[in-house]
């Protein structure tokens, strides 16, 4: 296998708060290979944000510690300096974040945003700025570009914000684009195509890409490998086919059942009771065995670990029951997504 | 037919754009609602999709009298109410209640549940204080919430018992009608699964009638009876809930539906695509005639941009507005009909 780009091994992040410590990301592992486009799906509070802003060192570093491992090409981050990881960042790893309304300057023109993001990083003059600026802008689609670029932010609409977004992350031809929810903002066919422009630009320019979603749909769509994370936590991790054809985790059945479909009448939807744990005070055991129909005495009492799951060796899972269980389950549960679909 | 609840005619809305302080002239209007009819049936839930900007919130506003329609007839249950001034119409509003998107901003941080709940029954002049309470325990308990917890503030809940709160309100005074604007799109996935099946289990219980607004088509299939799409301010198709899902006619449905990523990765990623160019135009301009045509891969010149398709019944009880609508569904959308009632260009 190929070295990973990205070696994240035993990641935990704590936030010191008032009412007490919130482990919002607690023994995290994965890899990122070259050019792979790996989702991680979870409801709010999972920390799948927390994860990817403790890649990139976003946290601040007044509440939130850290610990394990982030290796890029071999250097951990975690370690690096300041210095050292704003050099990294928007050179070798870019991110899109999730709102494209805030995550640009509303009093500054976007060509000047932009190319005040290629002088950071290259040793260019202004006007040599601008032509890449401008050169961007036409790669990620924007009609009439010679003329936006002297545009404000808000004479875009939200579909063209994120495309300037993107430009942004593509300055300087990352090795690794983390994408924070990038579509949730936008409306259905302004996700189409802002989903399409990812994955072209993800295979002209070869990048990685870490896909941030709670949609189950944009993860089917692009990723390779998918993460479900559930309480700060990887419940199970696989490639896409894998996790969508035959998932082996409770809550990513859970997940996958309480869906409203686009292609299949369903006439109630599956419901897993209750709500997210807070991560104050988790859940003892298992963090999912309040919600879990398949909850025995064992899940109270020990954690499961991320194992090899028999039937497949690309795919783990974090939990106790026992595998014919969990064959037969998902097989169900499969078997009652796809009647009627694929017409 | 008696069992219409709502009609409605040629139901317009036009903001207008004024420029000057003191003289204050009119340069131009924005047409948010653009000439909406539609039949509502009793017992029945009507989903209107639709992006942003659509109109579809400023729709159910005017419905419920909260804006003041430019033009257009509103018949609720065989009265007609779009003149009613708002002394009249306060009777009139038992009858018809809203859930709103945003569970955090819709309930009044400040005043325990209880009140929250019991206020329209107040307004009303419903029951004495103690029924009031018996009443909205009852109602706590009927969304699934505790009702020991009427005496606790909207922070103690999360958002998906916020949102049975706002249920559990809308219910207060025995609706017969219900608009859902957005309920659970600020909501995961999972609460929100508990939210529509609620929602579901509560039209079987109490017999509403529910207009359910949602930009989510997965979710609006879920819950509908029949479905209506909408673009800049226009019904463009009106349908049964599976003629709609199975068979879209207009292109503007079928780009919608192809735009939806299915979670199944063989499916979802072997599926033609259509990806629609640009962004929904400016409402304060819109195209002439049919106002999708500059982003219409069926676009026909000469004809789509002259003249205006009308809302048309194209199958029973399907309505399309436009002129060359889909002949089978999936389909390649950027295939030319053969022969059109006015073919412009020459199909090689």
């Amino acid at each position: 296998m190929a070295e990973p780009l990205l070696d994240v091994r035993d990641l935990r992040t704590e936030f010191h708060t008032d009412d007490g410590v919130v482990k919002a990301v607690d023994g995290v592992s994965f890899t990122v290979a070259p050019g792979q486009v790996l989702g991680i799906v979870g409801e709010s509070g999972s920390g799948k944000s927390v994860t990817c802003l403790t890649v990139m060192g976003l946290n601040d570093p007044k509440f939130a510690k850290s610990s394990g491992e982030v290796l890029f090409r071999g250097e951990d981050l975690l370690k690096a300096s300041s210095s050292r990881l704003r050099d990294i960042r928007g050179n070798e790893i870019a991110m899109i974040f999730q709102d494209p309304m805030t995550s640009l300057n509303p009093v500054h023109k976007i060509g000047r945003q932009l190319a005040e993001a290629v002088k950071l990083h290259k040793d260019v003059s202004t006007k040599q700025a601008y032509a890449r600026a401008l050169e961007l802008l036409k790669a990620v689609g924007i009609p009439r570009a010679e003329r936006r670029i002297d545009d404000y932010p808000h004479q875009f609409s939200g579909g063209m914000r994120q495309r300037v977004m993107i430009a942004m992350a593509l300055v300087n031809d990352p090795d690794l684009i983390v994408a924070d929810e990038p579509t949730t903002a936008l409306d259905v066919t302004t996700q189409a195509q802002i989903l399409a422009l990812i994955k072209r630009l993800q295979e002209d320019f070869g990048s990685a890409v870490i896909m941030i979603t709670h949609d189950l749909g944009v993860v089917a769509e692009t990723a390779d490998d998918v993460i479900v994370m559930y309480a700060a936590r990887i419940a199970e991790r696989g490639p896409v086919r894998a996790i969508f054809n035959e998932p082996r985790h409770p809550y990513t059945w859970g997940l996958m059942g309480s869906l409203p479909r686009l292609d299949v009448n369903v006439e109630r939807l599956y419901q897993i009771p209750g709500q997210p744990p807070s991560l104050l005070n988790p859940p003892v055991g298992c963090r999912f065995h309040p919600r879990c129909a398949f909850a025995m005495p064992v899940c109270r009492e020990r954690e499961p670990v991320l194992a090899v799951a028999a039937h497949d060796p690309t795919h783990e899972q974090a939990c106790h029951l026992d595998e014919e269980t969990k064959a037969r389950e998902a097989a169900t549960l499969v078997a009652s997504l796809t009647a009627g679909a694929g017409a | 037919m008696s069992n219409d609840l709502l009609v409605v005619e040629d139901l317009k809305k036009h903001f207008p754009i004024t420029r000057g302080i003191i003289f204050q002239k009119e340069i131009a209007t924005v047409k948010a609602v653009d000439g909406i009819s539609f039949t509502l049936r009793e017992g029945e839930t009507l989903g209107i999709v639709g992006e942003s900007g659509c109109g579809k919130s400023t729709l159910v506003r005017c419905l419920l009298k909260l804006l003041e329609p430019t033009s257009g007839r509103i018949v609720y249950d065989g009265r007609d109410i779009s003149g009613l001034s708002r002394r009249e119409m306060r009777p009139l509003r038992r009858n018809m209640m809203m859930v709103f998107q945003d569970p955090y901003a819709s309930l009044n941080a400040r005043k325990r549940v209880g009140f929250i709940i019991g206020e329209a029954l107040e307004l009303h002049g419903i029951g004495t204080p103690a029924e009031r309470k018996r009443r909205v325990q009852e109602l706590l308990e009927v969304v699934g919430l505790n009702p020991e917890h009427f005496n606790r503030f909207p922070h103690e809940f999360s958002g998906g018992q916020r949102q049975r709160i706002g249920v559990a309100r809308a219910l207060a005074v025995n609706p017969k009608l219900i608009f859902c604007d957005e309920p659970v799109s600020a909501l995961d996935v999972s609460v929100q699964a508990q939210i529509l099946n609620l929602l579901k289990d509560l039209q079987k219980e109490f017999g509403l009638t529910y207009v359910f607004i949602a930009h989510d088509l997965n979710v609006v299939r879920h819950i509908s009876d029949r479905v209506m799409v909408m673009y800049l301010g226009k019904a463009v198709e009106l349908a049964d809930r599976d003629d709609i899902y199975v068979s879209p006619k207009h292109p503007y449905t079928g780009a919608l539906l192809s735009a939806v990523p299915l979670p199944n990765p063989e499916t979802g990623r072997a599926r033609k695509k259509l990806v629609l160019e640009g962004d929904v135009p400016n409402p304060i301009n819109p195209p002439a005639a049919c106002n999708f045509h500059p982003r219409c891969p069926r676009f026909h010149e000469g004809h789509c941009d002259v003249e205006t398709p009308p809302l048309d019944t194209i199958a029973p009880d399907h309505l399309v507005a436009c002129h060359y609508p889909l002949e089978r569904w999936p389909m390649d959308l950027s295939e030319r009909p053969a022969a059109g009632p006015q073919p412009v260009e020459t199909t090689g």
